[in-house]
């Protein structure tokens, strides 16, 4: 599904890389989990997947295209959505409005259905006295569990997460990383998470390590 | 069209800082309005200007030519002892008729002046005067011998400057009018009506002060008052001005004697059309011969003009500087949005999202604002640009009274009439101080201030757009 071909970064100069020819294959259906220590380069290896950066050397593939031939607009709008660590909701809307906006920017095929959106809503525990309320009147676990449905209610095959549940208590970490293990599996969708707790990491089907600028398969 | 309901959302839900920049846009475009406002306005009264403020052409002898033939004469003259007279020629209301024809030409008022002695009444005599009737308001009457009543002939009172600009007014009866030719009416002043017991439908006689000096019987129609100010253009030789007579031309004629039939001192024209004044002077100089010139005077219109040229550039420069200031204070309000509204770009971008759309998101913001504040500055602007309006005009007439009043010249073309004279300056003015704005919102005011506020929020978000357009989402959104 997305392969990865000798993916290199720096930010300075080639010389220091903050890691180099990389090359990993992540699957549609399963879950991933991206471990290491902080300034290892885990986030920026995200943001390269997420197709909000470039890589310096390599490229990364979605199918048989490379993404500077989808462009990395087109690949944001139709093929990965994203989780943040700090939710990054739209602050004016609704739990509803969001994942309608969300649908209609991506153009995915339930586009304006509030049906299907408050279906997503409420499976993900956000009940119908909560899908027109202002997002900011939600708990943190709440809303960490609205950006979750705003990537499930687009029709993305990728989806990224920078340290989904950096903010949550063990309960919502819980539930949202089951959450993420049923996207990969019921809905066959690639997730990739990127964490540095281990406990979550143990959770997902596959695990790699970066360290010392290589990426390492755990499990 | 995703951006629409996005704007809309944001305005809705933060009402607060959207209440905050619908003031702020109310405040310039109101700003914005009232000047657009001033200068139509300035505008309007030009155009009115020219119908109220008007111009004047007068004709008259030639003075200078009659100078240059009296030079002439006593230089072939041998004999030393006969001093040259000078000869001004009467005005021929046949060539007066010809320049009244003019397409530019509105009213006329033919003017002919002389004096004569009261018989049966007595004049009013001043204290401090000095006696005498020396001069007249025209030069031809140094041919006459005088007497101390003044006899303005006249087409009409009203076309008088005196009456007209409200210096001497009808208390009694009515004024002499064009009806008034080959008759023996006459207007006088109250204090000479209230001396000799005299009221409309009186009949009074006068003695001719020249020829068989017969007697002449007039008939009172009308009595006014003259103020102080009539006076004093009089002259230190002139009788009291209760002492003036408002009579038609025709009599004044008749008084002077037969030789004057059909000629006038001096006919002023009032012009439809003050900026056409010049062509009008030329094509009436082809029609009259040297011995005559036309003069103009378009003082009040060109006081007005030139004080609602000022009024206008004043009014275009504070379009322009609030125009920009407006833009520039927009554009940092925008900029200052963006940067706290920058987690929300990155999300849109990390969706996918068009930069072009959030521009357009943004845009769609500020046009619902602006358009909010459209309606609130055209309730509002009509007041500003009333009270900015009256400042810059008063400030305006002010100055242009003062160079007037510099710019003035004694020794104008004497008389009382209309567009003659240093009176007459008096009275533009007059004119030009009395001058006001009207200040009223038309729709065409509302579609140039709503072709303002387009602008001025299309440049403020241009500006601000590039904070978009260098925005990349994984700096914002991951660190």
């Amino acid at each position: 599904m997305l392969k990865i071909q000798d993916l290199g970064y720096w930010y300075q100069d080639e010389a220091h890389p903050l890691f180099q020819g990389i090359n990993l294959t992540f699957e549609s259906g399963k879950s991933y989990a991206i471990l290491g220590h902080s300034g290892t380069g885990k986030t920026t290896f995200l943001s390269l997947i997420a197709g909000l950066d470039k890589p310096k050397a390599g490229e990364i593939l979605l199918g048989d295209h490379a993404l500077k031939q989808i462009g990395l607009t087109n690949y944001r709008r139709h093929d990965v959505a994203i989780v943040f660590q700090a939710y990054n909701l739209f602050t004016y809307m609704s739990p509803m409005n969001n994942l309608l906006t969300a649908m209609a920017i991506t153009e995915a095929e339930h586009a304006g259905d509030r049906a299907y959106a408050k279906q997503i809503l409420n499976d993900l525990g956000i009940g119908d006295n909560l899908v027109d309320r202002n997002v900011q009147q939600l708990s943190g676990g709440q809303q960490q569990r609205v950006a979750i449905a705003r990537t499930m209610c687009c029709d993305a095959q990728v989806i990224v997460a920078d340290e989904p549940t950096g903010n949550l208590d063990e309960d919502n970490t819980k539930a949202v990383i089951a959450q993420f293990q049923r996207i990969a599996h019921e809905q066959n969708k690639c997730v990739i998470i990127v964490t540095h707790e281990p406990d979550v990491a143990a959770q997902c089907d596959h695990q790699y390590r970066l360290e010392n600028k290589q990426f390492t398969k755990l499990t | 069209m995703n951006f629409f309901k996005r704007a809309w959302l944001n305005i809705w839900v933060k009402k607060g800082r959207s209440l905050l920049l619908i003031l702020v846009s109310s405040a310039i475009l109101m700003f914005v309005l009232a000047g657009l406002l001033i200068r139509s306005a300035a505008v309007k009264a030009t155009e009115t200007a020219k119908n109220e403020a008007g111009a004047t052409m007068t004709l008259s002898a030639n003075r200078q030519a009659a100078f240059k033939k009296m030079r002439q004469n006593s230089s072939r003259s041998s004999s030393k002892t006969s001093r040259p007279k000078l000869t001004l020629t009467p005005v021929k209301l046949s060539d007066a008729t010809k320049i009244a024809k003019l397409s530019n030409i509105k009213t006329s008022n033919v003017t002919s002046s002389t004096s004569a002695n009261a018989k049966s009444y007595d004049t009013v005599s001043t204290t401090s005067g000095m006696g005498g009737n020396g001069g007249g308001p025209t030069g031809m009457k140094s041919s006459a011998s005088s007497g101390d009543t003044q006899i303005d002939g006249v087409t009409a009172t009203s076309l008088t400057t005196t009456f007209s600009e409200g210096q001497s007014k009808i208390t009694k009866g009515r004024g002499i009018t064009a009806n008034d030719k080959n008759t023996n009416n006459v207007v006088i002043e109250k204090e000479l009506a209230s001396q000799n017991n005299l009221t409309v439908g009186d009949t009074m006689t006068l003695k001719k002060t020249s020829g068989n000096k017969a007697t002449v019987t007039i008939k009172v129609v009308g009595i006014y008052t003259a103020s102080s100010t009539s006076s004093a253009s009089a002259g230190p030789m002139s009788t009291d001005p209760a002492n003036t007579i408002y009579a038609s031309y025709t009599l004044a004629n008749t008084i002077k004697g037969s030789k004057y039939a059909g000629t006038a001192d001096s006919v002023t024209f009032n012009v439809t059309n003050p900026a056409k004044v010049s062509t009008t002077k030329k094509a009436g100089n082809q029609l009259i011969s040297s011995q005559y010139s036309l003069s103009t005077d378009d003082a009040s219109y060109q006081s007005v003009k030139a004080s609602m040229a000022n009024v206008a550039g004043f009014a275009n420069k504070i379009v322009w500087l609030v125009a920009i200031a407006g833009t520039v204070i927009l554009a940092l309000i925008v900029i200052l949005m963006i940067r706290e509204r920058r987690f929300e770009i990155g999300v849109l971008l990390s969706l996918g999202e068009a930069r072009w759309k959030i521009v357009a998101q943004f845009f769609t913001e500020m046009l619902m604002v602006i358009v909010v504040a459209i309606a609130i500055a055209g309730a509002g602007g009509k007041f500003v640009g009333n009270q900015l309006g009256s400042q810059l005009v008063s400030q305006s007439t002010t100055t242009q009274t003062t160079t007037n009043a510099t710019s003035d010249q004694p020794g104008g073309q004497p008389g009382g009439t209309k567009g003659s004279g240093p009176g007459n300056r008096q009275a533009a003015s007059t004119k030009a101080k009395d001058l006001n704005l009207e200040i009223a919102v038309s729709a065409v005011d509302l579609a140039e201030l709503g072709g303002f506020g387009l602008a001025i929020t299309f440049l403020s978000i241009m500006i601000a757009a590039g904070g978009i357009i260098r925005l990349e989402p994984k700096k914002v959104l991951i660190s």
